[in-house]
């Protein structure tokens, strides 16, 4: 029976897909760039890898939860500056989403250069036979800052193409990345560790310039960097102190969430739920199954013994350089299971479109938190300017692209310890998350009007709204993180109060965020404007 | 100078309707404009199931309502979302279902029944003040609603007329639209529109110092960014993919004639402001199914906007 007549009216849409907002959240937490690049990290934890991955991923989808919420009571309004705006007031919603969608970013940009030159560039340059440029790229300072730049060319270039052309440059590099993952996983369940260790040796030999003997090389240095990590299994406490370096790589399903949309009804709200969470799910299970397979042919203890000879080398723990000149990058290992160049050339080549389809995204959030931040005018109207002849935002483009430049000097370089900030990244959005889900958790009661007109009121769970409850767990899990990433009681992450350089970058980021809205919104009020009106509600009666 | 405050979309939401006539006031403006698209897109059958009891589905959450209390708390809930609570019984839900000319009947009888509720309150409201206030309905808006706005004392209709906002400001007002995949009420072809346009344009003592106030977005501006639509009107790709879909002929006239100010909505995600020439284009956006009012406060100085500021209420 009829419940509804709608009438024609502009906006009248259907829902959009869930497969298309599954890919986008599948590639935000991305298994090959940033679950690889963490794993290979994580070579020191007592805890079981499998174990984390899951019972991470569990939490994470509390957060799934919360976001979806957000969504159907605040649809289309911006994500976290909004929400928090409204519900936490101007100064908090303005701190947060500027630190955390934006000024982190710049840190990100490194990051995503280092993975870049690790995924793509070194090894396609190897196989391809240009051996010294690889090990340039690969081993040294400069190697590291011009692999930031390229970085930042290739995602100043999506900004530009806008992100209808980078949408669809990301489903395509969904299939081509899957079919390289499938063809890797593959290679590994078909191989054995006798043929991956002769491989490796004659591979690395002849791509690389190592020295023979690789393999027991690698293994004797893991050995001694104290590589322990377990495939699965340990004590409670242990896999939950792996946990806030595990989601450096998984905490990100809802990083498109506030695109996807206006919800006009429960349904819509179950579609986000199921895009993101089935992102989560889906990637977690193939980090088991990828990790299983490198476990099978490579060896899980090799493996987590490769990360740390590269890793402890490249933290300064000690002067041997790994005897694998490059980074132990599983795709490679598994182009090494054959000898045809031009099959390793496309396993390679089909993995990178896991770099390329995701790293637009490092940008494309920061633009428009830049863009919202002028409209209130927290920020110059310039900032918000689009060049006429191409769509560029070239202002917020280059409020991203200079001081990112500058990070990512002090990254590659190594100034002021700028290389062991990696889980500030984490820890500062992680913030920003917290922000949003103690809004979520208070909304039901602090605009109650607003969440009982919304497709969510009908979820409770003992009588307590569902966003509630799920605020509780996932904001308890975001306390934990911050508990270990700030204190770091058994030294584990490498940041926090331990580390000055992490504490003084990360309070400058959240001084520099309070005086330019408390800088602008005096300015506006001696101007006429006065800032705590023109967020404030006005009466309705 | 003259303080100007613009809100545009409300889309029947009486919640929005309040703050806009209570704007002036607190944000301290001598006028207000509403931009189109007063009306809602939806009603909602409350189900007759015999005593006091209603079934209602809002949402795609079914409720049942057992006594006048939660039957007010349900219309009032209904309604804050901009849609209209429609009472009958499953015998005319039947017959509605077969007879959609029925159902547009009932259409315009709630929308009328509220603008008109909205008119007699800004009358009572305004009464004793100075504030003005324009309004010029959009494309989602049928034209009956034209004539229940011009019968308000407070409210004047602006459509297709050129308005003295002070000595030395006028405003052109319309809300007629490009074409639209929903063919609305007031929509047409970029050539019929320039017309529209000029022919206002043509009456103004000086564009270059006009507010032009036309409900669609100048096409390609960042202010007419839309979610791209498949042919079953499915945004593709999450919704990630936009396109412009403001008035090329609109944007022509800006070029052209270079006003001060121009105010547009339709575009509800398309929040913000953005310079073509000298022209200011603000279009504030609309979050009225959250009973939020999104606006932009402008002061007007002589030859040059003084200020602006896009606004959350």
């Amino acid at each position: 029976m009829t419940n509804l007549f709608v009438r024609k009216a502009t906006g009248l849409v259907r829902s959009w897909s869930v497969f298309d907002a599954f890919v986008y959240a599948f590639f935000s937490i991305n298994l090959i760039t940033l679950g690889l690049y963490s794993f290979s990290q994580m070579y020191y934890f007592e805890g079981g890898m499998i174990n984390a991955l899951v019972i991470s991923a569990i939490f994470i989808f509390f957060e799934v939860v919360v976001y979806a919420g957000l969504i159907a009571v605040m649809p289309r309004s911006g994500g976290d500056y909004v929400w928090q705006s409204r519900i936490l007031g101007g100064a908090v919603g303005f701190i947060l989403a500027v630190t955390g969608w934006w000024f982190i970013l710049w840190l990100w940009v490194p990051l995503y250069g280092d993975m870049f030159r690790h995924i793509v560039l070194v090894p396609l340059l190897g196989i391809l036979g240009a051996k010294d440029v690889a090990l340039w790229f690969a081993g040294t300072e400069n190697g590291s800052f011009v692999a930031s730049l390229i970085t930042l060319a290739i995602v100043s270039v999506f900004i530009a193409l806008g992100m209808k052309t980078y949408a669809r440059i990301q489903k395509f590099s969904f299939y081509g990345g899957m079919l390289g993952l499938l063809i890797v996983i593959v290679l590994f369940l078909t191989g054995s560790n006798a043929a991956f260790k002769s491989g490796l040796d004659a591979n690395a030999t002849a791509l690389f310039g190592a020295q023979p003997g690789v393999y027991d090389a690698t293994v004797q240095l893991g050995t001694d960097a104290g590589a322990i990590t377990p495939f699965s299994g340990g004590a409670l406490l242990a896999i939950f102190l792996v946990m806030p370096y595990m989601v450096f790589f998984n905490l990100w399903p809802n990083w498109g969430a506030t695109l996807y949309g206006e919800v006009r009804g429960a349904t819509d709200f179950k579609r986000n739920v199921t895009g993101m969470g089935w992102a989560l799910g889906a990637t977690t299970l193939l980090g088991i199954l990828l990790l299983y397979s490198i476990g099978r042919t490579i060896g899980w203890d090799f493996y987590v013994q490769a990360g740390a000879a590269w890793w402890n080398y490249v933290w300064g723990y000690t002067d041997v350089a790994p005897a694998l000149p490059v980074w132990p990058y599983p795709a490679l290992f598994a182009a090494f299971l054959t000898s045809n160049k031009l099959i390793q050339f496309v396993v390679v080549a089909l993995m990178s479109l896991w770099w390329f389809g995701w790293c637009g995204t490092v940008f494309l959030s920061s633009t428009r938190v830049i863009f919202a931040a002028a409209f209130d005018r927290l920020l110059p109207e310039k900032v918000a300017e689009v060049d006429g002849r191409t769509g560029t935002p070239i202002n917020a483009l280059l409020l991203m692209v200079v001081p990112s430049i500058i990070v990512a000097f002090m990254f590659s370089y190594n100034i002021a310890s700028f290389q062991s900030l990696t889980l500030c990244s984490t820890l500062v959005i992680a913030v920003t998350y917290l922000g949003t889900t103690i809004s979520a958790i208070i909304l039901p009661y602090v605009k109650p009007d607003l969440y009982k007109a919304s497709p969510i009121a009908k979820y409770n769970i003992l009588g307590i709204p569902l966003i509630t409850v799920a605020g509780v767990i996932f904001g308890g899990f975001l306390v934990f993180l911050l508990y270990q990433w700030i204190l770091d009681p058994n030294a584990l992450y490498g940041i926090g109060i331990k580390n000055t350089s992490s504490v003084i970058y990360m309070l400058s980021m959240y001084v520099l965020a309070a005086i330019i809205y408390f800088g602008f919104k005096s300015y506006r009020k001696r101007s006429g404007i006065d800032m705590d009106k023109v967020q404030a509600e006005i009466p309705a009666e | 100078m003259t303080k100007i405050f613009f809100a545009t979309d409300i889309h029947g939401s009486d919640i929005c309707w309040n703050k806009f006539l209570n704007a002036g006031k607190f944000y301290g403006v001598d006028v207000l404009i509403l931009g189109g698209d007063m009306t809602g897109k939806a009603v909602v059958p409350f189900i007759h199931q015999g005593g006091n009891n209603y079934k209602v589905t809002l949402l795609e959450q079914e409720f049942s309502i057992t006594n006048e209390d939660e039957l007010t708390d349900m219309k009032k809930r209904v309604r804050s979302r901009g849609y209209y609570p429609y009472l009958t019984t499953p015998d005319e839900i039947a017959e509605l279902e077969k007879d959609r000319e029925r159902v547009h009947r009932i259409f315009v009888q709630e929308v009328l029944k509220v603008v008109q509720q909205w008119m007699d309150l800004a009358d009572k409201k305004l009464d004793g003040t100075d504030m003005k206030v324009y309004c010029s309905p959009g494309n989602d808006d049928m034209d009956e609603v034209d004539e229940i706005v011009r019968s308000s004392r407070r409210v004047l209709l602006v459509e297709g007329l050129v308005t003295p906002l002070d000595s030395h400001h006028e405003m052109i007002a319309s809300g007629w639209s490009n074409r639209t995949p929903w063919d609305t009420h007031r929509e047409e072809d970029e050539d019929q529109l320039k017309v529209r346009y000029e022919a206002m344009i043509s009456k103004l003592k000086d564009p270059r110092n006009a507010v032009f106030n036309i409900h669609v977005p100048p096409y390609k501006s960042g202010l007419d960014e839309a979610p791209e639509l498949d042919k079953d009107l499915r945004p593709v790709l999450a919704g990630q993919a936009l396109k412009p879909v403001g008035s090329t002929a609109l944007r022509e006239v800006i070029e052209k004639y270079q006003p001060l100010l121009s105010l547009h909505g339709h575009i509800h995600e398309g929040r913000g402001a953005t310079r073509i020439g000298r022209t200011l284009c603000i279009n504030p956006g609309s979050m009225y199914e959250q009973g939020a009012l999104l606006g932009a406060i402008v002061a007007l100085g002589k030859n040059k906007i003084e200020n602006y500021v896009l606004t959350t209420g």
